[in-house]
């Protein structure tokens, strides 16, 4: 870029220009959503297995996800350091899944007293609340559809009051992070293969 | 009596730097390099006459043992900014 003298529309047109630039980076690799929907999906059907007494396990499978929940935020803390750039989206969205994952752990509180199988349809709601509002702040419009789904799935679980719930986790694991992972890892990958090709 | 455009801003590689800083929460400086296609050092002495009107903060820090360079737009810039593109818009408004 010179230093020219600018005219007002060409001052004008350069701000358009920039703030286009600027909503246009993206970075995500899907690692992240990847890891955390693996467990999720393992850890549900296990607890499947689990509970049907078809296997047997030291202690319930959902206990796998406390090293989960480390190795998951330790990713999630690189994956940050290597943005370049923060938008008020990332910090948005980064406050609904914080939000998400603080309620989750509230919830979970419930096994105290027993409360049963109604925690899990608790957790659907609130993933489909949060993966929904997450497609409405990104217009990301898999999400907004995903989310919607997670919330129908929440509603059917409350006439599955029973080990069967879990499959429908697996399945809102799937759905809110898998599928989504793998789209923003080949998105990303073919970014950076775009990338590595102009360098050539 | 239409105000005088802010001198400050009115040059094409600090505008350019603000218009991307007013979208985003920090940018880091090669971003902002990047972006406007400029040199290390025109950007640097830009963002440095940007610091001093306090129009920008700039952090320094280490990234994976690198030095790193952050910024980000103050409360100052932003109403600068919009004093500047409303100015700009009576300009443009009267000459139509």
């Amino acid at each position: 870029m010179e230093e020219k003298n600018l005219s007002g529309e060409e001052s004008l047109k350069l701000i358009h220009r920039m703030i286009y630039e600027a909503k246009g980076y993206f970075y995500e690799t899907g690692l992240s959503a990847i890891i955390y929907g693996f467990s999720i999906l393992v850890c549900t059907v296990l607890a499947w297995f689990f509970e049907k007494k078809l296997i047997s396990f030291p202690f319930h499978p959902f206990l796998l996800m406390t090293p989960v929940f480390f190795i998951q935020g330790w990713v999630q803390y690189k994956e940050e350091k290597k943005k370049k750039v923060k938008t008020f989206t990332d910090e948005a969205i980064d406050y609904v899944w914080t939000g998400f994952f603080l309620s989750t752990f509230a919830a979970l509180c419930g096994n105290f007293v027993n409360a049963g199988y109604i925690i899990v349809t608790i957790i659907l709601f609130l993933t489909g609340f949060a993966v929904f509002i997450t497609g409405l702040i990104s217009k990301f419009r898999y999400n907004i559809f995903c989310g919607i789904i997670c919330l129908l799935i929440a509603i059917i679980s409350f006439f599955i009051q029973n080990v069967n719930i879990y499959l429908l986790l697996a399945t809102d694991a799937v759905l809110v992070w898998l599928i989504p992972g793998f789209i923003l890892r080949a998105h990303f990958k073919k970014q950076k293969h775009g990338r590595s090709e102009l360098l050539l | 009596m239409f105000k005088d455009l802010d001198p400050i801003l009115h040059s094409q590689l600090r505008l350019a730097t603000m218009s991307l800083l007013i979208s985003v929460k920090q940018a880091e400086f090669t971003f902002i390099k990047e972006k406007t296609n400029s040199t290390a050092g025109n950007l640097s002495v830009q963002v440095q006459k940007l610091k001093e009107a306090g129009y920008i903060e700039v952090i320094k820090e280490f990234k994976d043992n690198y030095p790193n360079t952050t910024c980000k737009i103050t409360q100052k810039g932003i109403k600068a900014f919009e004093e500047y593109v409303k100015v700009l818009q009576q300009y443009l408004q009267v000459k139509k």
